[in-house]
Order: structure tokens, then sequence, then C-alpha cells
């Protein structure tokens, strides 16, 4: 309703080349650091013992046993159930027993409050099954190299690139189960917490945006956007009533496909109005919404329609329409030659505003069933999991289970989207007051982020760590994922279906890119050390 | 024997445990070099902290050497395909305490690639031979006392009915009954043909089923030899008989005295491993860097 | 320290514990009821009543939640307040809720927290929706949510405060006051089958009615428990205020009968009668005297010992009337009793929907004996000072408006003399009433038909 489902469309190739070029220097760094290694422990024959292990490493890869991996698995599986993971039960069943207290009313359900309903159930899911996983996978192996239990695995043919899958798979697999024990009682939780009158809010919308929007001012010249109204939230810029002033959509690729079983094309907005005046407040703003097609000259306008603020609102245009007496088929007459559609909304109401974004307008395609959305979005979690699992194990095998889990924990707290959004705003000099030591310094000399640093030669210094610190930064923001692209509980709870090409396919993409390094970089790591614990 | 091949070459091997800082802490290990033959009984020997498990673990490959260079069957250390002839009870018995002995069995029949039908066979063959009564055979091995860790840890090390196998203080933990029926099966596992390298700190065990032993003291060979010879003083002879009276013993001293035998005692013989092993951490205290290396066609 | 076994070193741990634990133990020993009073936490806790049952109701979740954060709870809250900005900032209302329900579990007794929460929902989050009835929704949610606070923190003076607030205030005098002040009464939820909604009127009173029982038990609280937030005297007004703005506001609506004059007759007793003889501590000279606002001569002759602390006593009086505005309403409650008054503000209503029908001539003539009847009675000695007060000025202004309004449209000449033709040239100069004024011109412009 209220969220922007940006455009995570990934360009293939670029994404490739960086995949590569992230992987390449990672690969890079840690082989010259254990190369290094090898050579301040081992002296001149380091070096032959590096090439050795780089060999053996790779006859390795070509000689895993499914079997083996499998039995791994089934180990790490077997460690779980029995060292009580699923304690975790008990807190999720705790939780939703009393999850009436965070929730309010439930008497009253609007469609705000399901979407309250329906986060609150992801959220805890998440949250929950996220510090299982998160100690399985970073305390599993440390636990095995302390007890030596490993020494009855690596003196078997098990090689150690085996124990890193069999680990990351075991874990994985516990994690979706959990997940899909608690997916399913939180689906039965909100059913049944949703009065039946109110059942038909949980929607699965599939929305079709526009691949543009432009703004014509009120003189009725092309503009960037429209008017700020004073909000701080700039994601919606406004158009004023009963002048030239409009918001222009471009729909791409529309054809049958985007019609309603009754051949109708569907509208659905989430306008914002905003009043100069009161005026006559039982009355509410109306706008209309205009079909044209540039290349006919053709234009077809709605009725006069009322904005209804912070809910869906739904417009229904038949597909044959009558202008001046003349029938036109929106398909054949509206759509151009690049079978595009070009759609315009204006305000009517005279000095008054309503405001849109480009996803406040969207062709409304025939719903799918709840679960459907529902349980793409425990596929969100459940790449989420997997992901942290691939990150926790392959640092458990270089670090102890304590360190792994915060720096896995850390890895995962900056990946969220408002903590990976302050480090690009950091990385690209977006944020006031300078890097790290300079900040410090203005916070305990009480400088504002805007005062003049102080004409001092140890500043150049200063700037310079920072500088340091920043390009680290940088590597940092290349490395850590983004979680905003598993965000599919945001579209289940804002109910809208899950889009492949924005959310699914991303995700999908990012999670197999750690597959490679987060494997190897394990595997090297458990190769590398004595499976002594000191 | 001698002409047999050489199941375990190490050459000059050296261990130095490092710090934190990479700075030496420890040398575990100094310049040991020895061969084990196929089908001998080599018990590795010294005091605790003498560098026995480490040399086990450089030739498993779970430590990595600072020195030096280890071939096992053919393989260098390093190498995971050698694990598929060997076996390996660790010190203690390092299994997974959640599993059952079954499932202990069946998880390590996996990690050699066999098949169910294999697996279970196997299984079940082994528990007989290490004598786990079957009704503790079900339970998780956190329940089990130390001897019956110490049967699973041995059905475990020969699941893959291995060419070499490599015990680590096998007795330990074992009542007496148990200490039997360990060096019948390390007999047995001789007779088969297999090659055995166990390291103990219990001399009985080793004199009773080992045909070489080594002597480390302070991570450096101290004494090496078959067993029988080892214990053969050069400049002593030994008579033995059923009790005899004493004009016999008086007349026998006689006949000797008149031989010009001197320090002549007539009493019962002492378990003379004992005293091979005490003199020898005696004399590496008094003497270090000496040397008693019997059986030269190891060292080259 | 080194040259200590481990043992020893773990025995001086223990010892250093228990030595640690002691002044603790000794602090916090819980009482059992009458005869043990407990440690000195506890014995502070019931002397200045901060059990949980003695702040109000308890709620074992909010205790539950408390106890499961272990010492975390401010971080907790910090990030929840957080989130609660940035919710209310990209419009996410229900969201914005469920974080408020979060915060106040973690805050029950955090007055502060309760009040402005049950603002932001009142006023700034009703505010951002268009439709009347939505933005009803909101204020009643405030409203309620200001009543659970009252509920969780009985000991609070000024939660029944802001609650009688919201009620008397954003119900009463929000533009969208007249749908509001319906709403109170039938609520445009379906779910209430026209009535009001039980939680915030439970008895379907006026929201005047219902916001005056919010400020008398604030009030009686207040005698316990002092308030910040506003001058003694004028807190104390609060519920015989309501009864004016009940009255005036049945004005608003075109009722003049029996139920009004009984409205500003019970409004005048309780302002004369019950606030009138409160009793105030006012500084005379170096020492406090008690006062009440409505004095004779004589009593303050008995109050004060010398006739110099007499003239100071009177003053104070006057002093206290002045920021009250004890007077005007005083006057004005008693010049409401005048039937010409009353006739007055009926001409002028009348005014008003004439002209919002456009029957302008009907209009003109009815702001005009309106405007005839205020002229006489608001140059009468002992009504003078009505003028002094905006809100019956607005009225006035409001008629002479529409009665000059119908003459410049209609090109008429505008009559040089005419009843209140004072008045307007005196207001002429106050911006603020004019300005108030035009506004109120300009909606009924609007809402001609």
């Amino acid at each position: 309703m209220y969220f922007d489902p940006n455009e995570y469309l990934l360009n293939p190739i670029i994404s490739v080349l960086n995949w590569v070029v992230v992987v390449g220097c990672l690969t890079f760094v840690v082989l010259f650091v254990s190369m290094v290694n090898l050579i301040a422990t081992r002296g001149a024959s380091g070096v032959g013992v590096f090439f050795d292990e780089l060999g053996g490493m790779v006859t390795d890869l070509f000689q895993l046993s499914p079997r083996r991996i499998w039995a791994l698995t089934r180990l790490t599986y077997t460690e779980a159930i029995r060292r009580k993971a699923l304690a975790v039960f008990v807190v999720f069943g705790l939780l939703f027993m009393f999850a009436g207290w965070f929730m309010g009313d439930t008497k009253e359900i609007k469609p705000d409050q399901v979407k309250v309903y329906i986060s609150f159930v992801l959220t805890t899911i998440s949250w929950l099954t996220l510090p299982v996983v998160l100690i399985l996978c970073c305390f599993g192996i440390p636990e095995d190299i302390r007890l030596r239990s490993i020494h009855t695995v690596v003196t078997k043919p098990a090689r150690r690139v085996e124990i890193v899958l069999g680990r990351m798979i075991g874990i994985w697999l516990i994690g979706c189960l959990v997940l899909a024990v608690m997916a399913i009682v939180g689906h039965f939780w909100i059913v049944r917490q949703i009065p039946a009158e109110s059942q038909s809010l949980l929607t699965c919308r599939v929305p079709v945006y526009g691949t543009r929007i432009d703004f014509v001012d009120r003189e009725g010249n092309a503009a960037k956007s429209g008017v700020n109204v004073g909000d701080i939230w700039v994601f919606r810029s406004y158009i004023e009533g009963a002048t030239k002033a409009r918001a222009q959509w471009t729909f791409r690729n529309v054809g049958e496909s985007l019609l309603d079983s009754d051949g109708n094309l569907n509208f659905e907005n989430s306008f914002s109005a905003f009043r100069s005046y009161k005026g006559d407040m039982t009355r509410p703003l109306f706008y209309d919404i205009r079909l044209i097609n540039p290349e006919k000259n053709l234009a077809y306008t709605t009725d006069p329609q009322p904005v209804n603020e912070f809910r869906h609102k739904l417009d229904t245009i038949p597909r044959k329409v009558t202008i001046d007496g003349t029938q036109y088929d929106i398909l054949k007459d509206f759509v151009t030659d690049r079978k595009e559609l070009h759609v315009e909304v204006s305000c009517i109401d005279r000095e008054q505003y309503i405001g849109m974004a480009r996803s406040d307008l969207f062709i409304r395609m025939p719903d799918r069933q709840f679960w459907m959305g529902y349980w793409k979005a425990i596929l969100g979690i459940a790449l989420t999991l997997l992901l942290i699992t691939m990150i926790g194990v392959s640092a458990s095998t270089m670090v102890k289970g304590p360190i792994a889990a915060v720096l896995t924990f850390v890895i995962y707290f900056l990946s969220l989207k408002d903590n990976h959004q302050f480090m690009d705003q950091l990385v690209f000099g977006q944020v006031q007051g300078g890097g790290f030591l300079e900040s410090v310094y203005r916070l305990v000399m009480h400088m504002g982020p805007s005062q003049e640093l102080p004409a001092n030669p140890a500043f150049v210094v200063v700037k310079f760590f920072d500088w340091v610190l920043n390009n680290f930064l940088w590597l940092c923001r290349h490395v850590i994922p983004y979680s905003q692209y598993f965000n599919m509980p945001e579209f289940v709870s804002n109910g809208f279906d899950v889009p492949w090409d924005t959310s699914i396919l991303p995700s999908l993409l990012v999670t197999s890119a750690f597959i490679i390094p987060c494997v190897l970089m394990g595997y090297f790591a458990l190769r590398i050390r004595e499976l002594e614990s000191k | 024997m001698s002409q047999s091949e050489t199941v375990i070459e190490i050459r000059n091997l050296s261990k130095v445990y490092r710090d934190f800082w990479g700075r030496p802490k420890v040398r575990a290990l100094n310049a040991l070099s020895l061969d084990i033959k196929k089908g001998e009984v080599f018990g590795l020997l010294g005091p605790n902290g003498s560098g026995k498990t480490t040399t086990l673990k450089l030739l498993l490959g779970l430590l990595f050497p600072t020195e030096g260079e280890v071939k096992i069957l053919g393989k260098s250390a390093a190498d995971v395909s050698k694990n598929e002839r060997i076996g390996y009870l660790p010190e203690e018995s390092y299994l997974y305490r959640f599993l059952n002995a079954y499932e202990t069995l069946d998880f390590y029949g996996r990690l050699f690639d066999m098949t169910a039908a294999q697996r279970k066979e196997r299984s079940e063959k082994l528990l007989d031979l290490v004598k786990l009564a079957p009704q503790s055979r079900r339970r998780q091995l956190k329940e089990y006392s130390k001897g019956m860790t110490r049967r699973i840890g041995v059905a475990q090390a020969l699941i893959n009915d291995p060419d070499l196998v490599m015990l680590d203080e096998p007795t330990s933990g074992l009542d007496p009954l148990g200490n039997r029926d360990m060096k019948d099966l390390i007999l047995d596992l001789k007779a088969q043909g297999k090659t055995v390298l166990m390291c103990s700190h219990l001399l009985a065990d080793v004199q009773d089923v080992c045909d070489r032993i080594a002597i480390l003291y302070g991570g450096e060979l101290k004494v090496m030899g078959r067993v029988d010879e080892l214990l053969k003083a050069q400049d002593e002879t030994q008579i033995r008989s059923s009790k005899l009276s004493e004009a016999a013993e008086k007349e026998i001293q006689e006949v000797l005295q008149r031989h010009g035998a001197t320090n002549v005692k007539v009493d019962q013989p002492t378990a003379s491993l004992e005293d091979l092993f005490l003199k020898t951490v005696q004399e590496s205290r008094e003497r270090p860097g000496h040397r008693n290396v019997t059986d030269n066609q190891s060292v080259s | 320290m080194t040259n200590m076994t481990s043992q020893q070193r773990k025995l001086v741990y223990l010892i250093g514990i228990v030595v640690l634990l002691i002044p603790i133990i000794w602090l916090s020993l819980p009482s059992d009821g009458k005869d043990a009073p407990g440690g000195v936490l506890s014995q502070l806790r019931s002397k200045y009543e901060l059990g949980e049952a003695d702040l109000g109701d308890v709620d074992a979740s909010s205790a539950a939640m408390n106890f499961a954060l272990l010492g975390m709870r401010g971080m907790a809250v910090n990030v929840l307040w957080k989130d609660l900005d940035q919710q209310k900032d990209t419009k996410r209302w229900a969201e914005m809720q469920a974080t408020t329900e979060s915060i106040v579990r973690l805050q029950p007794h955090f007055e502060r927290v309760w009040d402005f929460n049950g603002w932001n929902l009142a006023y700034n989050t009703s505010a951002e929706w268009d439709a009347v009835p939505d933005r009803y929704y909101w204020v009643k949610q405030g409203a309620k949510f200001l009543k659970r606070g009252v509920e969780r923190n009985k000991r609070s003076t000024e939660l029944y405060y802001r609650t009688g607030k919201v009620v008397q205030h954003k119900i009463g005098y929000a533009d969208e006051a007249t749908d509001y002040r319906k709403f109170f009464l039938s609520d445009p939820d379906p779910a209430f089958k026209g009535g009001p909604d039980p939680v915030i009127n439970p008895d379907g009173k006026d929201n005047f009615l219902v916001a005056r029982e919010w400020f008398e038990a604030g009030c009686a609280r207040e005698l316990v428990r002092a308030q910040h937030i506003l001058d003694r005297s004028l807190f104390r007004s609060t519920p015989a205020r309501c009864l004016f703005d009940y009255a005036q506001a049945l004005q608003k609506e075109g009722k003049f009968g029996e139920e009004t004059r009984a409205a500003w007759d019970h409004a005048r007793k309780d302002w004369t009668e019950v606030y009138g003889h409160e009793t105030f501590h006012a500084l005379i000279g170096p020492e406090e005297s008690d006062i009440m606002l409505e004095m004779t001569d004589e009593e303050i002759k008995q109050q004060a010992g010398t006739p110099d602390d007499a003239l100071r006593v009177r003053r104070a009086v006057d002093a206290y009337q002045k920021m009250t505005n004890y007077r005007y309403w005083r006057t004005r409650a008693f010049a409401e009793a005048e039937p010409e008054m009353a006739e007055a503000h009926r001409r002028l209503f009348d005014a008003k929907q004439a002209y919002k029908a456009q029957e302008f001539e009907n209009a003109r003539t009815a702001a005009y004996e309106g405007m005839e009847g205020f002229d006489k009675i608001l140059k009468r000695p002992e009504y003078a000072s009505l003028t002094d007060e905006d809100v019956l000025c607005e009225e006035c202004l409001l008629g002479w408006k529409i009665w000059d309004d119908i003459y410049q449209v209609s090109g008429d000449k505008i009559p040089e003399e005419f009843p209140l033709k004072w008045l307007v040239q005196m207001k002429n100069e106050n911006q603020m009433i004019m300005l108030n004024v035009n506004k109120q011109f300009k909606r009924l412009f609007l809402e001609t038909k």
C-alpha cells in the first residue's frame, strides 16, 4: 500500500562481471594471505606446500561423493535435533499465544491491520529461525574441532569440502524444517485471526507497474516532478487540480493478458489527497484517468473518481469504450505500435492537490491465492537462512564459534535495508561530518558537522585514515549482501504477490553468487588449518 | 620381514607448536625417522608428552609437519585418499555422543562410500567382534561407559577393513578383561596380515603384542628395535628352572664361580620392559641426545 | 594474587560476591504484608505508592515483556521510537499504532509517552486522512489511547486532563467539529449501529459533557497530585468551561429552546457557585492568603485583617478574575438568560441559514434584527464587558459580514448608520478576529447551495 516496490532488475552482464571481480579479488586476497602465512611458518618449503595444497584442493573437488556429503548432512541434522534445537518452537508457541498483546484491537479489522498481522507472523518467523541457524552454523564446526570428533571424520576418506557442504546443507535443512512448521502454524494463525467477513482482505494482488512516470506542470510543460507539499517523505509528488498539471504513466507490453476475465482493464491506485484549504470536508477530492494514444490523437477520459486515501481504489475501464458516438477497442486503438499504453491522471478540484508516485497506479491482474504469496515470502526467508548458513559455516571454519556468530550476525545486520543504505551513504560521502576519526573528533569537541576543521596538519593524517577506512567500507559494501533483494515478506504484507523478476530471481542470484565463494573459503580454511583446538 | 613392503616411512620429521604470534613454543617432535613394514605390530612408547600422539596425527594429516616428510601407504599425509585403507582409533574415542552404536558405524560406513547392505553387514560383525552388548547398541554414546566407548571406537576404526590400523592408547580405560580382548584383537589383526601402529604408555600391552617398539622421550627417538632383542641383555645370562633345593642352588653357584662368573644372583625374573623403559627415561635425563637403536635398517 | 592457587582465588571471588550481595539483598528485601516492612526499596515503594498495583491496572503482558528484556528495555524502546518516527513519516499508520502499543507496554508508567502518542494519533494522524469519518476514527483512537493511559496510571492528574482535552477541544473545536460532534453521538462505523462508540462515550452524552467528566476527575486528582500544564486557577475552571462550550455549541447548531437556556443556567451556577467558591492561595504582600473568585467586599474584609490587606486581597482577586476571564463568563451567563439575547442569537443563526439557501433578502433582514438585538444588549452597561471576548464578537461580526456582503453583491448602497457599527470599527483593528470572521464567512460562502 504505502511501500515502494522498487525495480530491482539486475543487469545480468554487469552483475556477473561484478561477481567475478569481487570473487576474484577475494580469492586473491585469501590465497595471498595463506601463502604468506605458510612461508612465515614453514620457511621456503612453504611455497611448495602451498602449491601442493592448491593441487590437492582441486583434485578433491573432483572426488566429491554425494553419499559422504549426505552422511555429513544427516549427521548435522541429527546433531541439531538431538541437541534440542527444536526448543525454539517453545518460544514460537509462547509468542503466538501472547501475540494479541502486540496487536491491539482484534475486533475491528482494517486492511492496514491485516498488514500488521502478516508482518508480525513473517517477522517473528524470520527472527526466530535466524538465531537457530546462526547458532547451529557458527558453533557446529568449532565444537567438532574442540571435541576432536572431527578427527574421526577427516581420517576417513571424507574431503574437507564435503564437511563444509554437509554442514551447510544439514543446517539449512533443519532451518527449513523449522521454517516450514512455523510457516504452517503462522498461516493458520493469520487465517484464524481475521474474521470470516474480512477474509477478503487477505489478498495477493498481481500488479503490473508502469515502466516510467512523467509529470506535467500547471502550465503544461514537462516537469521532473510534481509539487512538494511539505511532506518529509518525498516518495509522492503532487499535482495541482484544475490546471494542466498531470502525471503520465507508460505501461509496456500491454496485451490481452493484462485484462481480467470479463475483458476489462483494471487500474488500482493509492493516491493521496492534499488540500490547500479545507473546503467542504464531506466531499472528497476527485481525479480522472485518461488513456491516450499520441499516434492516433485519441483520448478517453473516465468520469471523475473520488480519491480514497490510504486504501485500494479500483477503476475499471471496459475494453470497448465510446468516444463521441464511436466505439473504440482499448487494445487495438490505444496501445501504440510499440505495445505501450499511455495513461494520464489529473486532479479536478481547484487549488487542491493529489499526490502520486510511480507505484501508486498499476494495472491489477487477476488476484492469486493468498497462500501463494505467503509461501513465496517463506521462500524468501529460506533463502536468507541459506545465505546466513553459508556465511556462518565458512566463518566458523576460520574462527571460534562466538566470533563466527558475531561476524555472521554483523554481516546480516549490515545487509538490512537501512543499514546497507547508510553504508552506501558513507561510501559515497553523503554523510555529513566526515569519516570515522573525523566524526569522533567532532563528537568529542562538540563540533557541528558543517563546521570547518581547524587548520592543522594532523587532520591530513586523520583524513587519510578515514579515506583508507572508507575504501575498506567500499569493499565491505560490495561483499555484504543487500537483503532488500529478499524482501518477499514486504510484498506479501502489503497484499501483493511476490514478483519473479524483481524479487525472486535477484534473491536466487544473490544466494547462488555466495555459494561458490563461501564453500571454497570454508574448504580452504579447514584445509590449511590444523584441526587441533588451541 | 625386512624385505617386505614399507607401509609407513618417516624421514626427519619435526613438529614445533607455535603460539598465537607464530613464535615457537614447544618442540614436540625432533627429527624422527623410522620405517614400519607391512604385517608388523609396531609400538610407540614414551611418557606423556613425548610426541607419540603428535607422530600419529602428523601421519594422519591432522597436523602439519614443521620439517621432514611422511609417506604412508605410498602417499603423502595430506592425501585424503590414503584414508581408504587406514583405520584410526583416537586417544579418547572422539565420537559423536548423540549417535547410537548403529548410527555411528552407519555414519562412518557412509564416509567410505559403502552401500547400505555393506554397512549393515559390517556393523553387525564389528559390534560382535568388539563384544558390545546388544542391548546397549541402540543407546546414545553419551550414556556409554569408558570401556564401551573404547569398543565402539575400535569398531569404527575397523569399519573399512583397513590395511593399516593406528591405535592411540588402545587399552586405556579398559578393565583387565577388556584389555585381554583388545590384545587378542591386535594379534588377530596381525594374523590377518594387517599392519598395526599403536602408541601406549602401558608397557605390558606393548610387550605382549608388539613386534618392534620405539621409545620416544622429549620428542626424540631413544630406543628402537625388536622387543625380544631389546630385552635380551648382552652381558648377562639368565638361567631358569623349576624351584630347586638350597643344596642344588649352592652347587650351581659353585659351578658358575668356577667358570669365572661374578655378581651371581639367583632369584625370580622381573618384568624387564619396565626396566628398559625406566632405564631409557633415566638415561635420557642424564645424557640428552643419547640413542640406542639396534634396528639399523630403519635409519638411513 | 598471582601466588594464590585457583581455589583460593575462587574463594576470594565468592567472598566478594557475597559481600556485594548483602547490601542489595538488604535494600530489596520484599515486604510480606503488614508485619515486616521489607527492605529500603520496598519501604520507599509503598511510601510513594510506586507498586505496579498502586499505579493503575496491572498489565501482565507489560510486566512480562519488561522482565523478558532483562536490562535491555531502554535499547528496545529506543529502537521502537525510531521506528515510530519513520512509520509516521512514511504514513504507515497501522504499523505506527502497533509500534505505539509496544512502546506503552515497555513504558506503561511514563505519562509523557501516553500523552505524546495520544496527541499524535488524535491530532497528527487524523489530519493526514482526507475523509471526515477517517479523521474521526483517528481522533477516537487518540482518545481511547489516552483513556487506557489513565487506566494504567490512575495517579496521573495530567492524563485525565489530556483525555478531556481531546474530547473537548479536538472533537468540539476542530474545523470538522460539526461532524465530529454528530459522530460522537452516532458513530459512522456501522459496527455501532448508529449509536456512539461505547469506549469513549458509554452513556451517549454530548462530547462537552463527557469532557467535563474527565476534567472533573482531573480536578479531583489535582487535590492529591499537582499538575504542571496550566495555572491552577485555570486548570480548575476546565469542568465549568465545558458547560459554556456546551451551551454555545447548542446555540451554534441552532437550538434556542429550553435545552439551551437550561445549559446556560447550569453553566452559570457551576461557574459562580462551584468554581467561584474554589479556594486559591494568592500571595498577599509577604504572606499567602486564601481567596475565592466570587468574593464580596464583606468577605474580603473578614479575610483580611487590615484595610490595607483588604485592598491587596481585592487586587489579587481581580488578578485571578482577569486570568481566568471570570467576569466575562459570569456576565455572559447572566446575559444569556435575557430573552432578547436568545432572540438575537436566533436571528443571526437564521441569517446564516438563509444565506446558505441563497435567500438573501431574508438573510439581510434576519442579520439586521440580530445585529439590533446585540447592539442593545452590548450597549447596556452591565454587559459592556462582553465585547472583550472573541467568540461572541465573532458571532456578531459574522452577522454584520453577511448583511454587508448582501449589500455589496446586490449593489445597493450600504446605509451610513447601522447597529453594531461601533463594534465593527472597534474590532477592525484586531486582525485575529477579522481573520477568523473572514474564514468563517468563506466557509459559509462555500456551503451555499
